[in-house]
């Protein structure tokens, strides 16, 4: 830190008079923008200057680096005092009930660029695309009835990745946020605690987050298809609503117990997850596969997914049930960045499995029962009817209770999960500077891996979260799609044990 | 199938609290099972109740923090309401006649020293208020509960903690102004 602080200075001193006083403009009205404490009105300080001095030094002009971290882009975020809160989706009430110590519902999206990330740059991004996110910029709190999120207003800092993806985020000390923002190399993470929002509203975020980094570098977009949400616009209430409660509740609701399905039968490791990998694949090859088939990529996908699990799993009865989140904007028109989902199991006896058509036929069968809008809109009905049935039951005593039940209704009834994301679009000047994306669950508890995919460009990415040092799964997955075609880049963690 | 590491390699030594946990669980689980068992065997008064709740409080305080709100006014609240708990039962069960004297000395002593943390750092601690604003409550109830029974017996320590508790919340009222009305809000909502 006192290196860069002092190539700030000398920075300053190799600066022409005319420069200079760019610079005294420019920080004269800082101190307005910051109703903070004096540390942290310091570190805000010391980015712009890390900025500025990073901006020159990549050939931008003062007058240049002064235009593009304007101090206009704060948007008197941080000149306000944080008043407000945030009650918790019906989706996301469970996730701090069910925390443990190493353990928490978490995800991650990162962004591959064509350039090594510059962290001054990134850690002003996140500065400024974080106003148009408020209820990102929260501490999870503890109340009487339920917990919620509390609005925090201070320095989110940007870390360089240093631990396994999806580690648990601290959400236990004052002001701690619940989500993180890293970088390695090329590559740039942001990690969720899912109380934030699914992968729909993280991908908006993630990707105003990457747009404002690369205008910061000076690529400029005009977004002409409005694939960026506008960080300058104010938040609306639609973004921050609780969408399960605006759904007209059904007659029935249904759908959230069944009986325990097999698990893959390598043993469980204690690191957590024990290693990521990323399945790269040409979009139009995986698209052709899936089409030779007559199906979809989801289901193609979901398909080798059935057959990798059963060559897992020494068992030779019971059911192979991998669980399939569903958007469930598809079906409701709402804004919402916050929690929007709800999740079905696609069922199939492990002596079933075999690589012919019925295992797609079978799939789309049950695909199109169980993900279908009078499905989702029972289970939205249970869930709201869960949730408003005890919302007068201390924390302190249906906390241990849900824990319990969660833990009967959890992971036990499902083999594996394949979360898709669909195709992430960002406007052509900024994608010219991206390479790829990734998806990643965090470790689940007793599944043995968790699987979700994200299209960025020509690139798919299939990402494998693991939890046991058992290769099959991911040999398999190789194999069967290698054998439709379909050239793979395998890229990846190490092996992390304790 | 070849790999290419994309990753940093994971620094080593870092503390897993989870596999501590996982390993600390046994001898506590034994120790909660012996305790009853031991004290049924050798009779006497029940002293496993309080040798269980020394149990809990060692595991929630030390090994197994709290992963949602661990601040100094959580955390001080805590250790004064198992302090009390703990006198109540050694009063009941062990030795008794000085708990109703003692619990509630403890109690505003407790409180004194919890409102002084949190009033050293109002600006952050305003945002947790919720365990001290309960126990307040409940030092309210608890006191006029026992001087409306109990009066004539040693009163004046409840007295103190419950004029204690009234200046306590009045304070908040008029030192948070607009700040606490919103916290007990947030606090007790049931959206």
């Amino acid at each position: 830190m006192d290196n860069i602080k002092l190539s700030y200075y000398e920075f300053l001193d190799g600066l022409s008079d005319e420069d200079r006083e760019l610079l005294r403009v420019f920080f004269r009205e800082f101190d307005l923008n910051f109703s903070l404490s004096k540390a942290e009105k310091r570190a805000f300080r010391q980015d712009f200057e890390e900025a500025i001095t990073v901006l020159c030094e990549r050939g931008a002009s003062v007058r240049e680096a002064c235009e593009r971290l304007s101090l206009t882009n704060l948007g008197g975020f941080y000149a306000r005092p944080s008043i407000a809160w945030f009650p918790l989706d019906d989706a996301a009430k469970i996730y701090p009930i069910c925390l443990e110590h190493g353990l928490q519902n978490n995800f991650r999206i990162s962004v591959y660029f064509k350039e090594e990330v510059v962290p001054e740059i990134l850690q002003m991004a996140l500065t400024f695309t974080i106003k148009r996110f408020p209820g990102f910029s929260t501490s999870l709190k503890k109340g009487f009835f339920w917990h919620y999120l509390d609005a925090v207003k201070k320095r989110f800092p940007v870390e360089e990745e240093r631990d396994a993806p999806c580690q648990p985020i601290k959400v236990s000390i004052s002001g701690s946020s619940s989500f993180r923002i890293m970088y390695y190399r090329n590559r740039m993470s942001a990690e969720f605690f899912h109380i934030l929002t699914d992968g729909t509203g993280a991908s908006v975020f993630v990707k105003a987050l990457a747009g404002e980094y690369l205008r910061l570098l000076g690529i400029n977009s005009a977004d002409e298809d409005g694939d960026l949400i506008d960080i300058h616009e104010t938040p609306t209430k639609e973004e921050l609503e609780n969408a399960f409660v605006k759904v007209e509740k059904a007659a029935t609701g249904s759908g959230f117990v069944d009986k325990s399905s097999l698990q893959m039968s390598g043993k469980l490791s204690s690191a957590r997850p024990c290693r990521v990998l990323h399945f790269k694949m040409n979009k139009d090859k995986l698209h052709e596969a899936a089409k030779r088939h007559g199906v979809t990529v989801t289901v193609y996908l979901l398909a080798k997914m059935f057959l990798a699990t059963s060559a897992a799993c020494d068992e030779l009865t019971g059911d192979i049930n991998i669980q399939l989140p569903v958007n469930m904007r598809k079906f409701y028109q709402t804004k919402t960045l916050r929690n929007f989902a709800m999740f079905t199991g696609i069922k199939i006896p492990i002596d079933k499995i075999s690589d012919t058509d019925e295992l797609f036929s079978e799939i789309v069968r049950q695909m199109e029962e169980k993900t279908s809008k009078e499905k989702m809109h029972e289970m939205i009905t249970a869930a709201v009817n869960i949730v408003s049935s005890i919302r007068y039951i201390p924390l302190v005593i249906k906390a241990p209770v849900a824990k319990l039940v969660y833990g009967f209704i959890g992971e036990n009834i499902y083999t594996t999960t394949l979360s898709n994301l669909g195709i992430v679009k960002m406007p052509k000047e900024y994608s010219e500077h991206i390479e790829s994306m990734d998806f990643c669950l965090g470790a689940p508890l007793l599944n043995r891996l968790a699987c979700a995919v994200v299209t960025f460009g020509d690139i798919t990415t299939f990402s494998v979260t693991k939890m046991t040092p058992d290769p099959t799964f991911e040999e398999k997955m190789y194999k069967y799609l290698s054998d439709d075609g379909i050239e793979i880049k395998v890229e990846g963690s190490e092996y992390y044990a304790h | 199938m070849h790999i290419d590491i994309t990753y940093p390699p994971k620094e080593r030594g870092g503390f897993n609290r989870r596999r501590l946990l996982h390993i600390l669980r046994w001898p506590f689980i034994a120790l909660a099972i012996s305790c009853p068992i031991v004290n049924l065997a050798i009779g006497g008064p029940a002293w496993c109740i309080i040798a269980l709740l020394v149990l809990h409080v060692v595991w929630t305080l030390v090994f197994s923090p709290d992963l949602v709100e661990y601040n100094r006014t959580s955390q001080s609240i805590k250790i004064v309401a198992y302090v009390c708990i703990l006198l109540t039962l050694i009063d009941v069960l062990l030795a008794p006649g000085w708990a109703s004297f003692v619990v509630p000395i403890v109690c505003f002593s407790g409180l004194a020293i919890v409102a002084t943390l949190f009033f050293t750092d109002l600006e952050t601690q305003k945002h947790n208020m919720l365990p001290l604003i309960i126990f307040i409550f409940l030092s309210i109830i608890g006191s006029s509960l026992y001087l409306s029974i109990w009066h004539e017996k040693d009163f004046w320590p409840f007295i103190v903690l419950d004029s204690l508790s009234v200046v306590l919340i009045i304070s908040f009222a008029i030192i948070l102004g607009a700040d606490f009305k919103r916290e007990l809000k947030r606090r007790f909502h049931v959206k």
